[in-house]
């Protein structure tokens, strides 16, 4: 900025027709990226002063609002599909490869149960629901900007998609937060993440995302947040043994003991597993299958209980990454309408078949 | 006979008083209407009363559900734990539930039952293993409901944990529905081995359609100490000789974990059960399918009572 001005002003006394030579002396650091929130991240919640509203208002802001979202706008739990149109420009589909990346999903973790295999075999699957989402807007990658961080090379290769979930009322929410909703044509949403997505794959604002997004027996990562455990001890945090509860034992139960050597090593060492903050991370887990699909309630059941986040906590659902377990085929397609309602991996067995046996040799 | 039917009465007090204990959150007022219910119907079957009351109603009214289903089933409710509770989970877990039961018959059973399972096993002999014995736990809910059978196999305890919903089971018996005066029979373990022993080709003994379930109050006679868990301490009514093996310091230790005050703390019997209106509104949804399987299951023991018997010789 400074060197700039300074060198505008170089310019003009050299328009001016004198000769000076203008110095730039570096400042003593990096030009360091400011880091600055992304755009969407405002606040969401007004304060509420309805305290002289009358009723007939607020029936009006009601009339209002039923007009402009003119659909079954908050029915809880409910998937609103219709699409609406904007004139946003996306570029031309183009054909599936293993390499583009593709959106992915806001979901809530409901809780967990088991399924079991043809083989009798019991699996622990987390059921995932995909909570009423839309594409909010697409950012192509020449004018995405996040914040970058310092000397990490930065390839415009990824586009941004903004989606939301769970419609709800505006008249709760800013006018800020409101305004990001105002191009798309659906409601304002509680929820608002953004997923990188390569321009090929890019949705249109408006477009529906529900469970029918993902293939049953494909592998998805799911990203959230784990449960929040506070300050902890070295017991709980790292699962160390703790010391014995007598025999001589006194005022060292739960420590830690040694922490480091002495000498030429004799300081604690980075990484050094010690008490501390344990939980409210971002976790993602790698590689999970989808065993079951219901696309009625919009539910996905997902190997293991290792998701990360509380039950009914908001977690996002992603391709997965691992290049053995990226999918071979093409995604499907939303626009078949093939009425299953509930979708079984050929491996799982469907609580409507006869009990398992086994063949004898 | 008034006298026998004031004593029956009493007996099914006490029980419907036992259950309702580990289930409803307003046991007094209960116990005694639940009584009464069962009393009026001493001969014909109290479910068939249900139904035709369900099918007298106009179809705008939501079915009537029985107040035993909870006891009955008792896996239909959720973990009261709130943090975990999810209805769309809930539901689509009691659909995977109902779907199972279509397939297979799983009876009314209570902790101190004789079962016998039959399931699929890759490595027993014929692929089917079959197994006899008393159930000493029932525990979970939901698809993960469990039991345990008990018994002694060769001088030897054997116990085995059977999922209720788990497919490769074949078949559920109940060779004797009765209750016992405890929860849970952990003590057994513990016991002389002629409590856990049942003969493996017992019959199924018949029990008259609408009596209550009889409560077996056998008290159990246990092996000197050491004990595999402190029965001194855990306030058991099956149990005969428990003061013969403990010392003083036993019973002053036991006397000081006891917390009697705990069955008056109204908010902890609250947050460990589900509450009636919820019960109710469960019970409501998978009510009209649990009676017609259960009118199926009732049909079905009426053609296999009609079998020819066999002529011999």
């Amino acid at each position: 900025m400074l060197r700039t001005v300074i060198s505008d002003l170089a310019r003009l006394r050299l328009g001016n027709g004198s000769v000076s030579i203008t110095q730039v002396r570096e400042k003593g650091h990096l030009n360091r990226p400011r880091l600055r929130n992304p755009h969407w991240f405002l606040r969401k919640k007004r304060t509420v002063h309805d305290d002289f509203v009358t009723s007939e208002n607020r029936n009006f802001v009601k009339e209002v609002l039923h007009h402009t979202y003119n659909s079954s706008a908050l029915t809880r739990d409910e998937q609103t599909h219709e699409k609406k149109l904007t004139n946003e420009t996306i570029p031309e589909k183009q054909p599936w490869s293993q390499e583009l990346r593709r959106c992915g999903v806001i979901a809530r973790k409901i809780g967990q149960y088991p399924l079991w295999l043809k083989n009798g075999e019991k699996i622990r699957t987390t059921l995932l629901q995909v909570v009423d989402n839309h594409v909010i807007k697409y950012v192509p990658p020449e004018e995405y900007r996040p914040t970058r961080r310092p000397n990490v090379p930065y390839s415009k290769k990824y586009g941004c998609v903004l989606v939301g979930a769970e419609s709800t009322d505006p008249t709760l929410l800013t006018k800020e937060y409101c305004g990001l909703f105002s191009n798309s044509g659906v409601m304002p949403k509680k929820n608002v993440a953004r997923f990188m997505v390569s321009p090929q794959s890019a949705l249109e604002a408006g477009t529906p995302l529900n469970v029918r997004h993902f293939r049953v027996g494909e592998f998805v990562d799911v990203r959230g947040k784990t449960v929040d455990h506070g300050f902890q001890g070295v017991v709980k945090r790292h699962g160390f043994k703790g010391m014995p509860a007598s025999h001589g034992v006194t005022k060292t139960h739960r420590r830690p003991g040694n922490i480091g050597g002495g000498g030429e090593k004799g300081r604690v060492w980075p990484g050094t597993k010690l008490p501390g903050h344990m939980g409210n991370r971002w976790r993602i887990t790698k590689g999970l299958r989808i065993w079951r699909i219901n696309t009625k309630y919009n539910v996905l059941w997902v190997q293991g209980s290792a998701v990360p986040g509380s039950t009914n906590g908001l977690v996002y659902i992603y391709d997965t990454i691992l290049p053995l377990r990226k999918p071979k085929d093409a995604p499907p397609n939303y626009e078949d309408n093939t009425l299953i309602e509930d979708i079984w991996f050929e491996q799982v067995h469907n609580f409507k078949d006869e009990s398992i046996t086994y063949k004898p040799e | 006979m008034n006298l026998s039917n004031r004593i029956l009465n009493k007996k099914l007090t006490e029980c419907a008083y036992k259950c309702l204990v580990t289930f409803s959150t307003k046991p007094i007022q209960q116990a005694p209407a639940a009584a009464a219910a069962a009393t009026t119907s001493p001969g014909g079957s109290q479910t068939q009363q249900d139904a035709a009351v369900s099918n007298n109603t106009s179809p705008a009214r939501k079915p009537l559900v029985p107040p035993h289903y909870r006891f009955v089933y008792p896996e239909f409710l959720p973990d009261p734990k709130i943090e975990w509770r999810n209805n769309i989970r809930e539901k689509l877990e009691r659909l995977d539930m109902l779907d199972r039961r279509r397939q297979i018959d799983l009876p009314e059973f209570y902790v101190g039952s004789i079962l016998a399972v039959t399931s699929s096993d890759p490595h027993a002999a014929g692929k089917v293993s079959r197994f006899v014995g008393i159930c000493i736990h029932r525990e979970k809910c939901g698809l993960r409901a469990r039991f345990i059978l008990r018994n002694v196999i060769d001088h030897q305890g054997v116990e085995v944990v059977y999922e209720l919903y788990d497919p490769t089971i074949q078949k559920v018996e109940v060779l004797r529905l009765e209750k016992r005066l405890d929860d849970s029979l952990f003590y057994l373990r513990d016991a002389l081995p002629e409590y856990s022993t049942f003969d493996e080709n017992m019959d199924a003994e018949h029990l008259e359609e609408g009596t209550p379930v009889p409560v077996n109050d056998i008290k159990v006679v246990l092996r000197p100490r050491p004990w595999l868990e402190r029965w001194e301490r855990q306030n058991l009514l099956g149990v005969a000789n428990i003061d013969q093996y403990i010392k003083e310091k036993h019973r002053k230790s036991a006397l000081k974990v006891q917390k009697p005050w705990e069955k008056f703390d109204l908010m902890k019997q609250y947050r460990s059960t589900i509450p009636e209106e919820e019960q109710k509104e469960i019970f409501a949804e998978v009510h009209t399918e649990l009676h017609t399987l259960e009118l199926q299951r009732k049909r079905n023991k009426r053609k296999r009572t009609f079998i020819k018997p066999k002529q011999l010789a």
